[in-house]
């Protein structure tokens, strides 16, 4: 017994794994550099696969056009991959038909419950808008909600639906 | 039906070899006792031996099947040839013929339901992850493997091992299967029981009230521990009452396995140890008998078979009661928190309201998962079973094994005491034994799943039919367990798509026992919370560090500097996701002559010193004055301000810092630094994908129901990830490219 119990301390204490006092630094990484290549931050209406991106007043899409017609608030939601230099970038058309009936028509552009914009337009035919935002108004680790707010819809008078504007794409750009 | 033999012969061989090492040491030592006693204790103290014997293969990695059939052919053919099988045991009186056949119809509908849900593919989700999980991996290896990625792998597993000797033959089943054979055994030992003190209509009713369970029912076909542990504890209640009659020294040997084969199942049962040694010391004492040497040969006895589990852990992951005790014992593989997280929720299960409990383990059994039915209402009438000198015994032992349920509200944690609790309440009917008889009926009617189903709570966790098809195997293995277990198929997801060999991630529990793959769990080790903090990081605000901590000081030549916490937070941690040290406005590059240091949780320390926002040092306990970082130099520097990166669970803590100076000498450089807050302006998803891969990480699998499961499928671009795999739309499985 006196040889065996010295033996087994022995190998219970060798087995014990030892760990240094102190570690030195370890390898430095380099996040600054990610790419997010693959990602656009820019929603398309003519993609396929937007619907996920979609939250509300953007009506189906019609067969062989690459746009969609939207209600009073059309909203989509965006991962913003970063948050600093980021623009608010929206093409989209005001259909002169509706412009008639409408007259001037007045669109807000919210990012996040924050309006960043808000423009009357005069006049019917493709519009493209881009405005910088805050960098405090996004973030990264949830979506940002996005929303032009329209003052007034045009009613079909063949069936009494109401339509907003005709949008094509919408997101955040450099 | 071949696969159904072999499930049958491996169960029964490992019972059988665990029977004869039992009868053979009972022989041995010539202990007096009722035939059917005998058989039984043997089979309990038999599975104790066999445990321990697999330890030591285990430990050896000699398990492998011509060892195995080499020890079974072994012990059994060693009880033949003494006569060990032939019990020398008087038979206890005849039971009343309506008593016997009453029990006898009860006994075999139960057990036609349990013994095809038993031989049905394992599908219970312990069992599936964890129990036959660490089994699948010894059986693999032969033996033991190191694992220090999952806290259950540093239970003890006395059951277990019985379950690696079916398991190497038959798998899955033939492990539930030896399950059910403890579940059979504590059940005739009820019986048993009540015909020793003189009251079989005590016994029959109190083993109905056990069996029927749903349960018990329920623990006892499946892959679990619960019901073996009954087994034994009750195994020892039953020999220490035979001890106390008649004093014989050599029952004081399968008492003493029987206390530390309670531990080696179970770390509950610690239990045991008080229990035995204070019943003896008590005994001995008031017959003013020689107390020493009883209780000296049971603490060596159970020591023996507690030992080897306590020296395991302490070897492999630094601390002998792991997963608990981690203050105590502090190690890189469970954290603190994760501890004392795990027992708050065990001791609420989510139910807001405890007074919910009583109705919970009887009736309703949504929140405990599972229930005893309604008959056990009637608990607090067991009181009256004090009167007896049986009934006191009974409750003193259905306390003490009933402990743990104030650390676990689960049902399960009550069936250790269940046994008692049964007899007790039996007893107190003793005296009107035709309300007895109804009783036992009713409480068997009221348990038969079609009824019980009209007053349990749907989701109650319970056996709801007779696999008879999935059990002979008429239905296959895999298209059973695919439509009972979501968890099942998104297993088989992992084994189809990731290459051999690589672990993979995951927030909740998989199917381990079906896999060689390693599945790191979320929750399951300190290595996977930090992969889990990493994972959640970009994705909630509250994980990243957003607040600096800015101490600025007039320049010193120091040479090291520490943050040193201040406060006691009420619930938070504490962490650093970089500590950055700068000198006239331009910061110092890290070099490789530093070394840094942390208490508590020093292992981690370089995740404060990797310059990337998605790891971080944390505490891993609740901030406490005394914690600190630190950096030393290696030689002196001259710097002036030292900035800290942390999360906003930090808003509750205070940090102070302290610089060293040439001399040795520490003092305070500053206690009031300049708070900021700098929102994260990247996406830091990438970074984190990134880190797991450097982690040996490349695959992870996440269920819908997991946080924020759906930002890993739509921005799989900005993870750096791709979807190659999905189970049913439920869950999705990635591979870090």
């Amino acid at each position: 017994m006196h040889r065996i119990l010295p033996v087994a301390l022995l190998i219970l204490l060798s087995a014990c794994e030892r760990y240094p006092d102190s570690y030195p630094p370890p390898e430095q990484r380099h996040p600054s550099e990610e790419k997010n290549a693959g990602y656009s931050m820019v929603v398309e209406m003519s993609d396929p696969g937007v619907e996920w991106r979609l939250v509300k007043d953007i009506y189906p899409p019609l067969e062989g056009v690459p746009w969609r017609w939207t209600g009073t608030q059309p909203t989509v939601r965006i991962l913003a991959a970063r948050t600093d230099h980021l623009k608010l970038m929206a093409d989209f058309s005001l259909w002169p038909t509706a412009f008639k009936q409408t007259g001037a028509v007045e669109l807000t552009f919210d990012v996040n419950g924050h309006a960043l914009d808000k423009i009357r337009y005069t006049s019917p035919g493709d519009k493209h808008f881009e405005r910088p935002i805050p960098p405090d108004w996004l973030m990264t680790d949830v979506e940002s909600i996005v929303s032009i707010h329209l003052d007034k819809l045009y009613t079909a008078p063949e069936d009494g639906k109401k339509f907003g504007f005709i949008l094509s794409r919408i997101g955040f750009v450099d | 039906m071949f696969a159904v033999a072999v499930i049958l012969f491996a169960a029964l061989f490992a019972a059988a070899t665990a029977w004869s090492l039992g009868a053979v040491l009972l022989r041995k030592l010539a202990i007096k006792l009722y035939r059917v006693e005998e058989r039984l204790l043997a089979f309990l103290v038999g599975s104790a031996c066999l445990s321990a014997i697999l330890f030591v293969l285990a430990a050896l990695r000699w398990v492998h099947r011509g060892v195995l059939i080499a020890l079974g052919v072994l012990a059994i053919g060693y009880a033949f040839s003494t006569g060990a099988y032939r019990s020398k045991g008087a038979r206890f009186p005849p039971l009343p013929p309506v008593w016997k056949w009453a029990f006898v119809a009860a006994f075999a509908a139960f057990t036609y339901f349990y013994l095809f849900n038993a031989l049905a593919p394992e599908v219970s989700p312990d069992g599936m992850a964890y129990h036959l999980g660490e089994v699948a991996k010894y059986s693999r290896a032969h033996g033991f493997v190191r694992i220090t990625t999952n806290i259950y792998a540093n239970l003890s597993q006395g059951v277990e091992l019985i379950y690696l000797f079916a398991f190497a033959f038959g798998k899955h089943s033939a492990a539930a299967l030896v399950h059910f054979t403890f579940l059979l055994a504590v059940t005739f030992l009820i019986v048993s029981y009540g015909r020793r003190i003189g009251h079989p209509q005590v016994g029959s009713a109190a083993a109905i009230f056990f069996y029927a369970s749903p349960v018990i029912g329920l623990d006892g076909t499946i892959a679990y521990i619960d019901v073996a542990l009954a087994a034994v504890v009750f195994g020892l209640f039953y020999l220490l009452q035979i001890w106390d009659q008649d004093r014989e020294a050599r029952l004081l040997v399968p008492i003493g396995i029987l206390t530390g084969f309670a531990f080696a199942v179970k770390y509950t049962a610690f239990l045991a140890v008080p229990y035995a040694l204070g019943f003896i010391l008590w005994k001995q004492w008031r017959a003013r008998r020689p107390w020493f040497r009883p209780a000296l040969a049971t603490a060596g006895l159970a020591l023996i078979f507690i030992a080897p589990w306590l020296v395991k852990n302490w070897i492999w992951v630094e601390n002998p009661f792991s997963p608990f005790a981690n203050r105590l014992f502090p190690n890189p593989y469970v954290h603190v928190s994760f501890e004392e997280d795990y027992r708050r929720s065990e001791q609420t299960y989510g139910m807001t309201d405890l007074r919910q409990i009583p109705r919970q383990l009887t009736v309703k059994g949504e929140y405990v998962q599972g229930f005893y039915g309604p008959l056990f209402l009637l608990t607090p009438l067991a009181l009256l079973a004090l009167r007896h000198r049986a009934g006191r015994q009974l409750w003193l032992a259905a306390v003490i094994f009933g402990l743990p349920y104030y650390a676990n509200v689960g049902a399960r944690f009550l069936i250790p005491a269940a046994p008692f609790v049964s007899l007790a309440l039996a007893l107190t009917f003793v005296k009107a034994t035709d309300l007895l008889f109804l009783l036992m009926l009713a409480h068997a009617v009221s348990c038969w799943p079609s009824v019980a189903k009209r007053y349990c709570a749907p989701s109650a966790w319970r056996l709801y039919e007779t696999p008879v098809e999935a059990a002979l195997r008429i239905e296959p293995e895999e298209k059973f367990l695919s439509r009972r277990s979501p968890q099942y198929n998104e297993t088989m997801l992992i084994n189809r798509l990731v290459p051999p060999g690589e672990r993979v991630f995951s927030f909740g529990q998989m199917t381990d026992a079906y896999t060689s793959h390693e599945i790191i769990v979320g929750f399951q080790g300190a290595f996977n919370e930090v992969l889990r903090d990493i994972l959640w990081t970009p994705l909630f605000s509250s994980y990243q560090s957003t607040r600096l901590l800015t101490f600025r000081f007039p320049a010193r030549q120091l040479t090291a500097v520490r943050a040193v916490q201040t406060q006691h937070a009420k619930d938070v941690q504490w962490g650093i996701a970089e500590l950055r040290v700068s000198s006239s406005g331009t910061e110092l590059p890290r070099q490789p002559l530093w070394r840094l240091r942390a208490h508590p949780n020093p292992w981690d320390v370089q995740m404060a010193f990797d310059n990337t926002p998605v790891t971080r040092w944390r505490s891993w306990q609740v901030a406490a004055p005394g914690m600190f970082v630190q950096l030393d130099f290696g030689s002196s520097q001259v710097i002036d301000t030292v900035t800290l990166e942390s999360a906003d669970e930090g808003y509750q803590t205070k940090v102070k810092l302290e610089g060293r100076d040439a001399q040795g000498q520490w003092t305070t450089l500053s206690q009031q630094p300049v708070e900021t807050e700098h929102p994260t302006q990247v996406n830091l998803r990438q970074g984190a994908a990134a880190e797991l891969k450097a982690r040996g990480i490349r695959y992870f699998i996440v269920e819908k129901t997991d946080f924020r499961s759906d930002d890993f499928q739509m921005y799989s671009a900005l993870w750096g990830i791709k979807c190659i795999g999905t189970w049913n739309s439920s869950a999705y499985l990635y591979h870090i490219e």
